[in-house]
């Protein structure tokens, strides 16, 4: 196993550290930029009419005429920027293997090493998962030190936080998972990431229009975003058990379903 | 006793045929070649030996473990370089070796450091900053450091020049004379006929040659020059059976469209009778002693002959 975590070093270090630079680069402008901003929303709000359906959509919540110092706050762990970074680097990472190792023509060297696909498949797992920690952990950072610029009374509890980057983890599971489930069908590597990007897009997109349309409204809990409500746990300080649940079993399910396809499947390099 | 072992292997890419019913039997310390033209089915064979590719129906079996569920297994003792060489770009030969030291678990490096230096290969090179033929090299290396019981090799010798294919062709040759076993895979009928000790031939899928190297040649037909004393007239010898006189003998050089003909001496050729022999050459010889011919020049086997006639069939 060290033998492959040691392959994945070697490929994921510069991109994930670049990816955990960008996320508490961006975690803490936004930390330290939204309140100021989110202060005078209702302004954009009468100009901007659409930007409101937007943070609903968002936030899971009315924001009302004014955002409250919990629900800007709130807004930072649901901004696109923060999302499309973390989202980003694992749809990068999971479409790593089988789909890039078979387009690259890699997948021949790597599969025909004396270790199983199970074998390969679990230290790819470990990989996304430290990866990810390491990500979440530079972002968190970032929050931290800005809020520290912030006035007291407008930052997050310690607890809170934490349960919202539990939610924010299980997003995490579940979308990779996914990206790993789409790759371990794919031999093309841009053909999976451009579906999963696809998907992902759809997810938000029907988030989005279920604030105007009542057939998108009874497909929302098809989309991510159903389970991902930073607004309500802030709001509520209620630990979001059903919403991590079902992205958990998501998670469990799509992780399941690469293994067991990336065992079974033949690898077609030529 | 038989190492590699592949029964009735059939497999479909779709409505694309694969390979159909392949049998083979490949036994320790053989060195076998497996000759066919691009696209005949030696990389799906290989593949599916490798683990990597699920037949369709059949089995094809390693130390009599499954290639398919015991894939890992089997692989411990199987070098594998594939046709058409792909490495990460960060990889050196030395990390490289280090790499595949903590997944055999035992230091490869200084056995793969010796191999590195036969090839020679710069072991802190990266990928990326080397050509085709270092590529192969470093595939090789890594395929061969952990001695493995059994080789495989898809095309190896493209991208390698002519000395690395010699020291390539050593090292094989070295690994076999250590009862260890090698399948090398090639078009190209030269190298497999240096190197093999039996040879299949495969066409459309299917194999439709396995022989001894020794009995393939003794198929394949010789070319023979015999030159004439003054008096002989060709029209008067009674050919044996065994061969087939492919150009009459005449004092026109322009008849003489072969190599070897046109290699004679002008003077000769009018006298010269090119003949292709079938079979074993030693009832020909006996022939010719008793001719008094003014020379005889019997050719190696032609086996780019008989090949040719299976892919053309």
């Amino acid at each position: 196993m060290s033998g492959l975590l040691s392959k994945i070093w070697m490929e994921v270090r510069w991109p994930v550290l670049w990816f955990s630079l960008g996320l508490c680069a961006i975690m803490g402008l936004l930390t330290a930029l939204l309140p100021k901003v989110l202060g005078n929303i209702h302004t954009m709000f009468d100009k901007m009419p659409m930007v409101k359906p937007l943070i609903t959509a968002l936030l899971g919540v009315d924001p009302g005429d004014q955002m409250s110092s919990q629900l800007s706050q709130a807004f930072l762990w649901v901004h696109p920027t923060v999302l499309t970074l973390i989202w980003a680097h694992e749809v990068m990472y999971c479409s790593r293997m089988p789909a890039g190792e078979i387009d690259r023509g890699t997948a021949d060297f790597l599969l025909c090493l004396p270790v199983s696909r199970w074998k390969v498949f679990m230290a790819e797992t470990i990989g996304w998962l430290l990866s990810g920690i390491c990500i979440l952990a530079f972002g968190y950072a970032g929050h931290l030190t800005a809020s520290l610029t912030v006035q007291p009374e407008m930052r997050l509890s310690v607890s809170h936080t934490m349960m919202v980057m539990a939610n924010l983890a299980a997003v995490y599971l579940a979308v990779g998972s996914f990206a790993f489930f789409l790759s371990s069908l794919s031999d093309r590597r841009g053909r999976a990431i451009g579906v999963i990007f696809a998907i992902m897009l759809a997810s938000f997109l029907l988030n989005f229009l279920a604030q105007f349309q009542d057939w998108a409204k009874s497909a929302s809990w098809l989309s991510v975003m159903e389970y991902y409500r930073p607004a309500i746990i802030i709001q509520t300080g209620m630990f979001p058990r059903f919403d991590i649940g079902v992205l958990l079993c998501i998670a469990s399910t799509f992780w399941i379903a690469s293994g067991v396809t990336f065992r079974m499947r033949s690898i077609c390099t030529v | 006793m038989s190492v590699i072992a592949a029964k009735d292997l059939c497999r479909t890419y779709g409505s694309r045929r694969g390979i159909s019913d392949v049998n083979l039997t490949i036994n320790a310390g053989e060195i076998f070649g497996f000759l066919g033209p691009n696209g005949a089915g030696k990389s799906t064979t290989i593949r599916i030996l490798m683990g990597l590719l699920r037949a369709s129906s059949g089995t094809a079996r390693i130390f009599g473990q499954d290639c398919w569920s015991d894939g890992s297994t089997i692989r411990q003792d199987v070098g594998y370089v594939a046709g058409d060489v792909r490495l990460y770009s960060w990889l050196t030969t030395r990390r490289g070796l280090s790499m595949i030291s903590k997944i055999h678990g035992r230091d490869l490096l200084p056995n793969g450091l010796k191999l590195a230096e036969r090839f020679r290969l710069e072991p802190d090179l990266v990928v990326r900053k080397m050509s085709r033929g270092n590529r192969q090299k470093v595939a090789l290396v890594l395929a061969l450091a952990h001695s493995p019981r059994i080789v495989i090799l898809d095309e190896p010798t493209s991208g390698l020049d002519p000395l690395m294919q010699d020291t390539l062709m050593m090292c094989l040759r070295e690994l076999a004379s250590e009862g260890r076993t090698v399948m090398f895979s090639s078009h190209t009928l030269s190298e497999v006929e240096t190197l093999c000790d039996r040879i299949a031939i495969v066409r459309d899928g299917q194999i439709v040659e396995d022989s001894k190297l020794i009995d393939l040649k003794a198929q394949a037909p010789r070319q023979i020059v015999v030159t004439l004393q003054e008096q002989q007239r060709a029209s008067d010898i009674q050919w044996p059976s065994c061969v087939d006189l492919k150009f009459e003998p005449s004092s026109s050089p322009a008849q003489y469209s072969s190599t070897i003909a046109l290699m004679v001496p002008p003077s000769l050729r009018h006298r010269t009778c090119i003949l292709e022999l079938l079979g074993t050459s030693t009832p020909f010889m006996q022939w010719a002693a008793a001719q008094n011919f003014a020379d005889v020049v019997i050719g190696s086997p032609a086996l780019e002959v008989l090949f040719r006639r299976y892919y053309a069939e």
